[in-house]
């Protein structure tokens, strides 16, 4: 059974974002591999185990995102593929979509497409279910867990609703996207680093997917930051409960707060 | 004094002797070369004298159970005595009229030397004996929970009770025999107790076939005994020799090896099997004399923890005299360490404080055998206690093994006018503030208490502000040597490029690491502790301590990785006086202290089962000492602490040592 799940290279999330030169910036905190999508990647694996099979792992981005991708391979994908072009810069989630599709499509006869369930920076959450739409497959959203599976034919999964779990049930091919709820993701091996820093990553452009520059549907008008808030943390001790307590309802009075 | 046949028979059992002798050093030494890397005997030959100065009175011995190493020592003494005397003796017995060493002065004290030792080591190991089978004290053996290999634990038993009885048989022989001819020849002012004895047997007809029967009984046994010496613990005589004279020179004892990941040939990272340990490993189990003291020491095993590292060496000596003879034509052993020598949650539960290291009296290192097989784990199988997972991210993503961000690094020291490196590229010391103060409210608390020390006494300081990165000491004691080679790399890039004079640290894991770790990865510093660097600007009258302050009663927490590991205990404790405090002292201080429970990882995961903390212990003791107050010289060590005395509903203050001095020099203000 063919899996490909598909990554997203961020910034840590404890990155400090600032807007430049009307530009998104986050500093020289480090980039890591999307957290939804490491347990898109760990979910994809999980079903590699219950049936034989491979998974491909996928970015689109710059060469840096090749990071992401070799932590993925570390964790133990088969393969990984990057799709980096020009023109893929800074474009809205229909492009990435469509792209996605097509890689889909080139890569051929997949069974299960994984996603995770948002970027945490970007925070559209839509392409999941956008590349869904253009394969024409079933859309699983809010996996929490997949009940059975058999390859070529059906998928039961359970999913993750506001009153509690849904099982539901689709013929194969299916889109997936996954939440915390599904596994904590595999801590990538020594030896899995080591093999998957030699790895060739292949860079998949355009022309390779045999489709053209799309166009960005949406234009991103200005960017600002919120104000920065003034915060003060004082922390207040004593020698017991009772009298961190006083002190606590004294600055509570002197700041005016009550 | 043998006859013509006897003389042939001793000479023949001799050969036969050294025969079945070279075969048994033979297997040992091919058991010994299956380990890895190699013996530097160069080592050897620098360290002979110390090393034989070192057999004059066994010092290492005396660390612990003082009575019992006295008796040990007399033994001791008698048997290399032994080695003159029964060379004598045999040298006697073939040359008729012979008289060792002459009749005169020194043939005279030669005798007189042979009576005393005699006597007190037949003495002294009826009492050894008498411990070990009729007292049977519990630290002469382990828990019926630890895992012991299945002959092991009567087999100790039974390999003292053999030498017990050949010592008593053969000494006890030799000492018969001497009377026997005193008895015969007259009395011998040289051996007042061979004489004494010998007042039994005057006149006897049976004297001269005793005598024979006592040559062989004394030598015959030797003979032997030394067939069966490898396969017993009592072959430490030997070893223990040899492990002082070829260990490797260390820093300190919990200088770690390091592995170079920029070598593409290595395929093993770390130790899952017996012949992955290294040759001077697989000679400690020779060395080890199964006297359980690291096991007495180590702070998992007194708290109920499955570890012992007296097992481990212990199971690796029965593997080897079960099966070694196989291991040593080349064989694999079928099962790995962790099957064998050590289960996977004992190996856990190391807080890798060099207890077992600092106590053997052989020089024996169990705890570097623990840390081996976690690289093994951690490397080779990715299998190790997920909680680490959190440490281990947060040190590779954020250089924080709390996963503090390098932008939120300095914000301890706000309001404090802290200069960075940028502001003053060229202090006279450097502070490296580590990781804990960025999320612990102690360790800020001690960070700020030095910061404001430090302003005082006018010291031209910096520190490295966001730059610093952790020094990876938690993914190393983890045995996530990798992680470890990544921050090592790339700290001594940055320490290099800023050139500092000198290091000061409020943090002694840090401390280990830098001074002692960072050498093999082309950074040296000098590297000194904050109870150090105050202790200084004490002596140069930078600080004005106020000796009329309200006397306190305090007792001092060793941290593990300051004294054990870097031999620091004086300044600490002579700056706690400074700050005129009274110091009521545990008795588990200076290199013996017990474990605050943090160290090898365990601050980062919950700890193995047992019946209590380590910290609860050692708070225990805390409390008895009757203090009002704990000084603690480690961020972890504050933690801990903290929180033992609030699982104990204690009332005892718990300060840094900076907090302690900070607080006097205040107070008179």
């Amino acid at each position: 059974m063919k899996i490909i799940v598909f990554v997203k290279q961020v910034p840590d999330s404890t990155a400090i974002v600032s807007i430049e030169n009307g530009q998104v910036s986050w500093g020289d905190a480090p980039l890591i591999i999307n957290p939804w999508d490491e347990i898109a990647v760990e979910a994809a694996l999980l079903q590699r185990e219950e049936v034989e099979g491979e998974v491909i792992v996928v970015s689109m981005g710059p060469e840096s995102a090749k990071e992401a991708l070799k932590h993925a391979l570390a964790m133990g994908c088969n393969q990984a593929i990057l799709i980096g072009d020009e023109s893929l810069k800074n474009t809205d989630s229909q492009v990435v979509a469509q792209v996605l599709a097509a890689v889909v499509k080139k890569v051929g006869e997949v069974d299960l497409a994984v996603f995770g369930k948002q970027s945490i920076d970007g925070e559209a959450g839509v392409v999941a279910a956008q590349v869904a739409r253009l394969l024409k497959w079933p859309m699983l959203s809010m996996v929490s867990a997949v009940k059975k599976i058999e390859p070529g034919k059906t998928i039961q999964v359970e999913r993750v609703v506001e009153v509690g779990r849904q099982v539901v049930e689709a013929r194969l091919p299916v889109v997936m996207n996954v939440g915390k709820e599904f596994a904590e993701p595999r801590y990538p091996s020594f030896m899995g680093i080591r093999k998957a820093s030699k790895a060739e990553i292949p860079i998949w452009t355009l022309a390779d997917l045999g489709i053209a520059p799309i166009l960005s549907k949406v234009k991103w008008l200005d960017l600002t930051a919120p104000p920065q808030p003034e915060v003060n943390t004082e922390i207040i001790s004593g020698s017991s409960p009772e009298e961190i307590a006083n002190k606590l309802v004294e600055k509570i009075l002197a700041e005016k707060i009550l | 004094m043998l006859s013509t046949a006897e003389k042939i028979i001793f000479f023949l059992a001799s050969l036969a002797t050294i025969y079945a002798t070279w075969k048994a050093i033979d297997r040992l030494v091919r058991i010994i070369g299956r380990g890895t890397g190699q013996l530097d005997w160069g080592l050897a030959r620098k360290r002979l004298w110390s090393v034989l100065g070192k057999m004059v009175i066994l010092k290492p011995t005396f660390n612990f159970r003082v009575g019992v190493s006295l008796a040990h020592l007399l033994i001791a003494w008698g048997f290399m005595y032994y080695m003159l005397v029964n060379l004598g003796d045999v040298l006697q017995g073939y040359i008729p009229g012979f008289r060792f060493l002459g009749d005169g002065l020194i043939g005279g004290i030669y005798r007189l030397g042979a009576d005393i030792l005699t006597v007190t080591l037949l003495v002294s190991l009826i009492i050894l004996l008498f411990r070990r089978f009729i007292l049977k004290p519990s630290d002469l053996t382990t828990r019926k929970t630890t895992l012991l290999h299945p002959k092991a634990r009567s087999g100790i038993l039974r390999d003292s009770a053999i030498v017990g009885v050949f010592v008593i048989l053969h000494v006890g022989s030799r000492f018969l025999g001497e009377s026997f001819t005193i008895a015969r020849e007259g009395k011998d002012v040289w051996q007042p107790f061979a004489t004494a004895l010998s007042t039994l047997w005057v006149g006897w007809s049976g004297l001269e076939f005793a005598q024979h029967v006592a040559f062989w009984m004394a030598l015959g046994l030797i003979m032997l005994f030394i067939v069966y010496f490898p396969y017993s613990k009592h072959i430490h005589i030997f070893f223990s020799a040899l492990n002082f004279l070829l260990k490797p020179e260390r820093r300190s004892i919990g200088e770690l090896t390091k592995i170079d990941f920029d070598d593409e040939s290595l395929e093993q990272f770390g130790a899952s099997q017996i012949d992955q340990l290294s040759k001077i490993q697989l000679m400690d189990a020779y060395a080890c004399i199964m006297c359980f003291r690291c096991q007495d020491v180590c702070p998992a095993y007194n708290t109920g923890k499955l570890l012992s590292p007296a097992a481990l060496e212990i199971n690796k000596r029965y593997f080897f005299n079960e099966e070694g003879t196989k291991f040593a034509n080349g064989e694999s052993s079928h099962q790995s360490l962790i099957e064998f020598a050590i289960p996977l949650e004992a190996v856990w539960a190391c807080t890798s404080c060099g207890a077992c290291v600092d106590i053997c009296p052989v020089n024996n290192e169990p705890m570097r055998d623990i840390l081996d097989i976690r690289r093994s784990l951690v490397l080779m199988d990715n299998q190790f206690p997920t909680q680490f997972q959190t440490a281990f991210r947060g040190m590779e993503r954020t250089k924080n093994p709390w996963g503090v961000p390098p932008s939120e690094r300095m914000n301890w020291a706000k309001g404090l006018d802290v200069p960075t490196i940028e502001k003053n590229p060229h202090p006279d010391i450097l502070w490296w503030v580590g990781c804990a103060p960025a999320t612990d409210v102690q360790a800020q608390k001690t960070a700020r208490a030095f910061a404001k020390i430090l302003k005082m006494a006018g010291v031209n300081y910096a520190v490295l502000g966001q730059a610093e990165q952790c020094t990876g000491d938690s993914a190393r004691r983890a045995g996530k040597e990798d992680l470890f080679f990544e921050l090592a790399l790339g700290n001594v890039e940055i320490l290099n490029e800023v050139k500092p004079k000198r290091i000061v640290t409020t943090c002694p894991h840090c401390l280990h690491t830098l001074k002692n770790e960072y050498p093999a990865y082309g950074g040296n510093y000098e590297v000194i502790h904050h109870s150090q660097l105050i202790n200084e600007l004490q002596a140069q009258g930078k600080l004005k301590a106020n000796p009329a302050a309200a006397k306190e009663k305090i007792t001092y927490h060793d941290p593990c990785y300051l004294t054990r590991h870097n031999d620091i205990a004086h300044e600490p404790r002579s700056v706690l006086e400074s700050a005129n405090v009274e110091i009521v002292e545990m008795d588990r201080k200076k290199e013996k202290t017990f474990c605050c429970g943090a160290g090898g990882g365990q601050a980062w995961k919950e700890e193995e089962h047992g019946d209590e903390r380590v910290s609860a212990n050692r708070f225990r003791e805390v409390q008895a000492s009757g203090a009002d107050s704990l000084a603690v010289g480690c961020p972890f060590c504050m933690m801990m602490m903290v929180d033992a005395a609030k699982d104990a509903n204690s009332p005892i203050k718990i300060r840094d040592i900076a907090e302690i001095v900070l607080e006097n020099i205040e107070s008179q203000a």
